[in-house]
């Protein structure tokens, strides 16, 4: 069973919202190691952004938020219904010093364990996991 | 994010923000710190104790800050970074050019 769900529409809503729904996620599940919820929330954040910010085409954007946690990992979910994109996701080099931009995808990248895009039907599904620190019996 | 600007001698101005630096709050910090250089003190401290999270956008805001203060003859330099902020400046490597100080009288000190 999902921990959580959140549907985002955005221009009305901004990342805050996403980043309240994580809090009362960790709220509600204390024994996650301080590191598996820094390491998650960064790459979860910076997944929400790039979606509120590269998928509106000026109609705005209706997303799906999920997150689930389980004994060995945290997993995050986001569908949106805007038209299928450009999505590269080889591995990116960070950007050097002087950038002032372009480093998401690479930070998400670096931080969770699963990163994976479909286009599935009139979707967009984003996955990332994260494996736990310190696996917990299910 | 709240946003507070304070004089710390002639030259440095002391920037503090509390919450969330991310993609909505980032084009703040980047007006403080211009209406800070605007205001004849471009040698920058961002104080970063009360920040809890950054995300790329905010780092983004920091490494424009840097260069505007740079073009200005002043510098930006941070302090006092949370856990999760210390991790994102390891992880784009900026950790080499935005060298963290313990508070913000130390920054300017040397």
């Amino acid at each position: 069973m999902p921990e959580g769900i959140l549907t985002l529409r955005s221009p009305e809503d901004d990342i805050n919202v996403v980043h309240d729904f994580i809090e009362r996620i960790w709220g509600e599940n204390p024994d996650l190691s301080v590191m598996d919820r820094l390491r998650f929330e960064t790459a979860f954040i910076e997944l929400a952004a790039n979606v509120i910010q590269h998928a509106d085409e000026g109609n705005g954007i209706v997303a799906d938020i999920s997150i689930t946690i389980d004994g060995d990992c945290i997993s995050g979910q986001i569908s949106d219904s805007s038209p299928a994109g450009m999505v590269d996701l080889a591995m990116r080099e960070m950007p050097d010093e002087n950038a002032e931009s372009g480093r998401g995808i690479a930070f998400i990248q670096r931080l969770v364990d699963v990163f994976h895009y479909e286009r599935r039907e009139d979707e967009n599904l984003w996955i990332i996991q994260k494996r736990r620190e310190q696996p917990q019996a299910c | 994010m709240v946003i507070t600007t304070r004089p710390l001698d002639e030259l440095v101005s002391v920037i503090s923000g509390e919450g969330r630096l991310n993609m909505v709050s980032a084009p703040r910090l980047r007006e403080a710190v211009a209406a800070a250089i605007a205001g004849g003190r471009p040698r920058i401290v961002v104080d970063l104790s009360s920040i809890d999270f950054m995300d790329s956008s905010g780092l983004g805001a920091l490494v424009g800050c840097l260069k505007t203060a740079r073009q200005a003859g002043g510098d930006v330099r941070i302090c006092t970074p949370s856990s999760q902020v210390e991790m994102v400046l390891q992880l784009s490597n900026l950790d080499r050019i935005l060298t963290s100080y313990g508070s913000p009288e130390e920054a300017y000190r040397a």
